[in-house]
């Protein structure tokens, strides 16, 4: 069998223009534009997408709230060495049930400095897993893009289940039949 | 693990101070998220079971797939594209979840396409006319969906969000198949006709899909304690006859079980004895269509080689 076991790319899908990109999963590709086109097939199959962003699975550092707290000296040892920066994006896991969403951006040095850079840049946000990756590592979409990649979900409302009303037709049959079965 | 590139952190509990630690968050509510300590015995439990629900979406494409060319008009036929290319979707979605816990897209799809993996049996029965379409949308879908409420509450953070987002998108595929069925139950002699004889189908595979009695069913202990599954076969397998022999008989349509009633003091409808034989028959591989399934999925796979080969050579070119 051929290997199919290209890089993974995490695919962060946002909903809408003033919500923060969340993630939506994984899809496997050899490059970065080939995952986006992966991406807008496995996850936009609804109207619910105006930008899409990838990255790959393995430039993002992450930990958890349990990981930090095995080792609360370990983000305290990192230290600046003085060489350059770069943006990284920061996204948390903020409650149990919740998915993964952009908090914000830091400069940084490296992806453990980005995450303690994190840590107190954004003291109000309690994550229970955090990631950060590079900025430039992202693909995103552009508003050119949304035409072609977003907008015929749009068009397909049959995928809505609110536009079928088997369940009204249902409840009325079933309303019918017990005021016929009554003496 | 999603990718950790700079030294690990390590961990220096006892592996009992871990397994109490473990369990103390299940117990109070919390995911298990991947860098999270769990026990290898989780691990494996929940690589197979996410591992064989991706399956059974992968090869859940087949039986609907067929009818795709033969749909009644055109509206249909979208919805049906559209159901069906959901279904794929969710694989990707639960192969994802899968992969967080180690294990690799290709052994899982080695595993499907030799034969070792085991996926939903309800897959290897055929499908024989249109009203298959409206009986697996609402009786395999709607089965589906009790089972994937209750995995979209599921202590490993992944899984349960994969389930999230596959209840929402499966609600329409229930909805779109009780639109068939309504359609033919309330048509013509012939359309009813062949809507109770699908039915009378796909009745007792449904309700066989919750797998075996408690009593029988090994994993469901370790399942419950763990928080991966919070509700029992039984128990789930009640729900769905509580919900759905009424809603079918409401339709004028019969239910292909002599011993289905609804009992007053316990507030259920009593149910027959699945026949387990059979269950088991299928599982083992011996089911109507297993052989054809696999086929048809193999050779999807050589079919596709070419795509895949494609794009890496133009990855290659890009790169260089």
């Amino acid at each position: 069998m051929t290997d199919t076991q290209w890089p993974r790319y995490m695919v962060l899908h946002q909903e809408q223009d003033n919500k923060p990109h969340q993630h939506a999963g994984t899809v496997h590709a050899p490059d970065a534009e080939m995952a986006l086109l992966n991406a807008r097939d496995v996850f936009v199959r609804r109207p619910d997408c105006v930008s899409l962003w990838v990255v790959r699975a393995d430039l993002i550092f992450t930990r958890t709230q349990e990981e930090l707290a095995l080792h609360p000296d370990w983000l305290g040892n990192i230290q600046a060495a003085g060489v350059p920066t770069e943006i990284y994006y920061v996204f948390a896991k903020r409650t149990q049930k919740g998915q993964f969403s952009h908090v914000g951006e830091v400069e940084a040095e490296n992806p453990a400095h980005a995450l303690k850079m994190a840590l107190q840049q954004y003291p109000a946000v309690d994550g229970l897993v955090w990631w950060v990756f590079p900025a430039k590592a992202v693909l995103k979409s552009t508003p050119d893009d949304i035409e072609a990649m977003f907008a015929p979900a749009a068009v397909k409302d049959f995928r809505d289940q609110a536009n079928f009303h088997a369940l009204s037709v249902l409840r009325k049959l079933m309303r019918k039949q017990e005021t016929s079965n009554e003496p | 693990m999603y990718g950790a590139t700079v030294d690990p952190i390590e961990d220096i509990r006892s592996d009992e101070e871990k397994l109490a630690e473990f369990e103390a968050r299940i117990a109070r509510g919390e995911k298990i998220e991947p860098g999270d300590w769990m026990p290898e015995e989780y691990r494996r439990q929940l690589i197979r079971m996410i591992s064989q629900h991706a399956h059974s979406e992968v090869v859940g494409m087949l039986p609907e797939g067929a009818f795709i060319t033969r749909a009644p008009n055109l509206r249909r036929k979208l919805i049906l594209i559209a159901k069906v290319q959901d279904e794929g979707g969710h694989g990707q979605y639960l192969y994802h979840a899968a992969e967080t816990l180690g294990a690799t897209r290709e052994e899982m799809l080695e595993a499907l396409l030799s034969g070792k993996a085991k996926y939903s049996s309800i897959f290897n029965y055929p499908t024989l006319s249109w009203a298959d379409m409206g009986a697996i949308g609402w009786l395999v879908d709607g089965a589906a969906i009790l089972n994937q409420t209750m995995l979209a509450k599921c202590s490993y953070g992944p899984y349960a969000r994969a389930m999230v987002r596959i209840c929402a998108e499966e609600n329409f595929h229930r909805r779109q198949g009780q639109d068939i069925v309504i359609t033919l139950a309330l048509g013509t002699p012939e359309q009813k006709a062949m809507m109770q004889d699908s039915i009378n189908r796909w009745w007792w595979p449904t309700l066989m899909m919750f797998g075996p009695h408690d009593t029988d069913s090994p994993n469901s202990a370790v399942l419950i304690r763990w928080g991966i599954k919070t509700k029992t076969n039984d128990e789930l397998r009640q729900s769905f006859v509580d919900q759905t022999a009424p809603e079918l008989m409401a339709l004028g349509l019969t239910i292909p079980d002599p011993n289905l009633y609804y009992d007053e003091t316990s507030g259920h409808w009593h149910f027959g004895e699945i026949d387990w034989d059979e269950f088991w028959n299928v599982v083992k591989g011996n089911g109507p269509c297993n052989a054809e399934r696999m086929a048809t999925r193999r050779q999807a796979h050589e079919d596709g080689l070419w795509v895949r080969e494609a794009m890496a050579a133009y990855a290659e070119k890009d790169q260089s």
